[in-house]
């Protein structure tokens, strides 16, 4: 579960405001989309949650642990797989994996098998031993999720994480994350793309100028729209209107 | 505006960060008193070393006037300088024209070799207009003020000044942009690239060592005599370092002769050639030695179970956290050439001149009636602390550890591993490279001259500990200062004022102990103990500030 109650955040001595009073509760077992145009502040809030970056007012709670006051127990309660995965680019994809796995203290009796068989499912075996550099986007972020799962986190926190997959590993990822979720798991989940929401969000908020301007299950938010209206028309009117 | 011109114009801003400072001074117009500042603290750091450098032209120049070879300190400073261009320029030119990630971006645009390694060259030589300055700024001022020069000598020196980099630079551009050609082959291009720049600097360095060598014998009198009566006995000494530089000093200390002119002429003529020989190199080799250089070989085979079992057990995450700083820096060619190749290089090059020098089996080497006595031992103990201090501290591995991150910094916030176990890590891979420095230099010492193994236990300990304050020292600066926003790596560590901040700390807290061991005390004993309980403290107070001071800092920081 994470908690986020009254988190605020500027920039340029409060010139800017990045995120605004947001309240929200993310539940176990539950896919929780993010959705708002650029810059509306969902990667800033992302941040604030993982403890990249510190908010200026408000708390944060990852299954009860305070990202503040507790920040190892907090960290270790989830996996992060962030929007840029241009990361460690001259380690290889192993030494990447052995490196988060030991900043996890995955037990060295199962941390074999999981790598071996995140690889097979990602479709990364053959790439494993070579420079990260020598990539594709796509397999750059496969191997980031990869790291961000290998200690079975409680909690997966994914910042725009379809960007760059193909349609098989968007698909696969889209199904990993419904596996965690009904394991009784949380998944957040940053996206501007609406169909993405859409299909595989059990509740989502819209931000925009970072102020959460809907929030609710699907369901909800279909009694919002009006007739033959889509997800995307609400959207742009939302995000227009603001 | 023609299109090198706009490049190199884009080039600078870039460079020097002009549009970023601006950026921040429309928010904050503090900011350019904070440049302002940050320049008076690098002049009030340097300022003891200039003094001395002048107070040592001026007595120079007194010394030699009544031989009338006073112009020996203008030549002085020019070869020094030249050859610091040289060396540096081979440097630059690497980590610049090939190394930095936005070498690459530049090939798509319709611009030929010459164009872009022309504006590459210009912004190099921008930067070593800057070296120069504290170099050879005393001895132009000394000897045109003590000489009373004239109106000519002025104008002679600032247009000396502007040429004297093009000719060091050319030098070490052209052996780069042809080796570079040559190391972009093959698929492992990263160790290739570093190669090839390791190969540069060896021949660089045969080449110094080649022209030091030739022709001079210290113990022949009638060398001595031409050196001390001949006008330009001293001058045609100094020179043989830099051949050309001799037309330049010539000029300047002949200013209101034709004979003057004539030699700016040369000095010139022969600096601009090489440009021109340089940039014609470049525009038939440069790209081709820059197409594809960033390709990444992969081999793309399924791993076996032996590459798994490779991985073992796993390892304590603060070590793991140390592995991977250690691996990076061996990895990234940048971090390679500036942080563990100067690591290995310094010791390296101050040991092989002795090494050269023609030794007559009869003939004593210098130090060996110095190191009998204890006073000599206690120098000796002296100098190469002095040396393993120094080395430490512009090793430049703690001091740019969390610069070196840049954007990746992120990741060290959000891992679950605390940030007093990060510090240590980095401290502890700046440790290991600071206490490999020390123990190649102490080799040299040992193989230069006959050490007992008292006087080296007793250097080991003294180097050991002083390490610790230096490295702890250089992290805490980058803690409070790191330079994150890069866009290329070797502005991460070649670029970081932090490095200089690193440089200055090991030079006052070593210049200050140091002094006093060799003020007052002689006993070799005694003077470990004390340098031990000096670093010692030291270390432990900057440990203190860095694990609550530093921490804090720490936390505060963003990725």
């Amino acid at each position: 579960m994470i908690e986020i109650i009254g988190v605020s955040k500027s920039y340029n001595r409060g010139a800017v405001k990045a995120v605004d009073n947001v309240n929200l509760t993310i539940r176990d077992g539950e896919i929780f989309g993010f959705l708002g145009p650029n810059g509306a502040g969902k990667t800033t809030l992302i941040k604030m949650i993982t403890g990249i970056l510190n908010a200026d007012e408000g708390t944060i709670k990852i299954n009860g642990k305070d990202i503040r006051k507790n920040p190892i127990d907090a960290k270790m309660q989830f996996g992060f797989v962030p929007d840029d995965p241009n990361i460690f680019a001259r380690l290889t994809g192993l030494e990447y994996l052995n490196f988060m796995a030991d900043m996890y203290m995955v037990p060295p009796e199962n941390r074999l098998d999981l790598i071996q068989t995140l690889l097979k499912r990602f479709e990364m075996g053959a790439a494993a031993g070579d420079l990260i550099q020598s990539y594709s986007h796509g397999m750059k972020q496969k191997i980031v999720v990869i790291g961000a799962l290998l200690h079975n986190p409680p909690v997966w926190i994914l910042d725009e994480p379809m960007t760059g997959l193909d349609p098989r590993s968007s698909f696969d990822l889209k199904e990993m994350m419904r596996e965690h979720a009904d394991a009784g798991k949380t998944v957040f989940f940053s996206t501007h793309v609406l169909d993405v929401a859409e299909k595989v969000c059990d509740r989502l908020a819209i931000i925009n100028k970072g102020r959460v301007i809907l929030f609710g299950s699907m369901q909800e938010i279909r009694e919002h729209l009006r007739e033959n209206q889509s997800l995307e028309n609400l959207f742009l009117e939302l995000t227009e209107n603001e | 505006m023609s299109r090198f011109l706009s490049l190199l114009k884009t080039l600078l801003i870039n460079s020097f960060g002009i549009s970023a400072i601006r950026a921040k001074a429309r928010k904050n117009k503090l900011e350019y008193l904070k440049v302002l500042g940050l320049g008076a603290a690098i002049a009030a750091g340097v300022s003891p070393t200039l003094w001395l450098y002048s107070k040592i032209l001026i007595d120079g120049y007194d010394l030699l006037a009544p031989l009338e070879q006073q112009g020996a300190i203008l030549l002085l400073g020019i070869v020094m300088v030249s050859t610091m261009i040289f060396f540096f320029g081979i440097f630059y030119v690497i980590n610049l024209f090939y190394f930095a990630r936005d070498a690459q971006n530049l090939l798509a645009l319709p611009l030929s070799g010459w164009q872009v390694l022309g504006a590459r060259f210009s912004v190099v030589i921008a930067y070593e207009y800057l070296t120069e300055l504290p170099f050879l700024l005393p001895p132009l001022l000394i000897f045109g003020i003590k000489s009373g020069a004239s109106l000519t000598y002025w104008l002679y020196a600032l247009i000396g000044f502007l040429l004297i980099p093009l000719l060091p630079l050319s030098l070490a551009t052209i052996p780069t942009v042809v080796i570079m050609r040559f190391a972009n082959l093959g698929r492992r291009k990263d160790l290739f690239k570093i190669l090839g720049g390791l190969m540069v600097i060896a021949l660089a360095i045969g080449y110094q060592f080649l022209f030091q060598k030739s022709g001079i014998n210290a113990t022949d009198p009638a060398f001595l005599q031409n050196l001390l009566t001949d006008q330009y006995g001293l001058v045609n000494l100094i020179s043989r370092v830099f051949p050309s530089t001799k037309y330049l000093g010539m000029a300047l200390i002949s200013a209101d002769k034709v004979a003057g002119l004539i030699n700016l002429l040369i000095f010139a003529a022969l600096s601009l050639l090489a440009v021109a020989l340089a940039w014609l190199v470049g525009d038939k080799l440069y790209f081709k030695g820059l197409v594809g250089s960033s390709e990444t070989a992969a081999r793309r085979k399924m791993l076996t179970s032996s590459d798994y079992k490779r991985l073992g057990k796993g390892s304590p995450a603060l070590l793991s956290y140390c592995m991977k700083e250690i691996r990076l820096l061996f990895r990234v060619p940048s971090y390679f050439m500036n942080c563990v190749l100067t690591n290995l290089l310094v010791p390296v090059i101050l040991i092989i001149p002795f090494l050269l020098q023609s030794h007559n089996e009869t003939e004593a080497m210098p130090w060996e009636d110095l190191i009998a006595q204890p006073e000599g031992q206690t120098i000796l103990m002296v100098v190469i602390v002095g040396a393993v201090i120094f080395l430490a501290g512009s090793n430049a591995i703690t001091a740019t550890s969390l610069s070196r991150e840049g954007k990746e910094f992120f990741i060290s916030k959000y891992i679950p591993l605390s940030y007093q176990q990060q510090l240590l890590a980095k401290l502890l891979s700046g440790y290991i490279f600071g206490t490999i420095g020390a123990v190649l230099l102490l080799i040299g010492a040992i193989v230069l001259m006959p050490l007992d193994i008292t006087l080296i236990g007793m250097i080991l300990a003294v180097s050991l500990v002083a390490i610790g304050p230096i490295t702890e020292a250089g992290l805490l600066i980058d803690i409070f200062r790191p330079k994150l926003d890069w866009d290329n790596e070797q502005k991460a560590v070649k670029q970081n004022l932090n490095v200089v901040f690193s440089i200055l700390f090991s030079i006052l807290l070593g210049g200050a102990v140091l002094y006093i061991v060799v003020r007052f005390i002689h006993s070799p004993t005694l003077a470990a103990t004390f340098m031990l309980c000096c670093f010692g403290l030291a270390a432990v107070i900057m440990y203190y500030l860095l694990m609550t001071r530093g921490i804090e800092q720490y936390r505060k920081l963003e990725g």
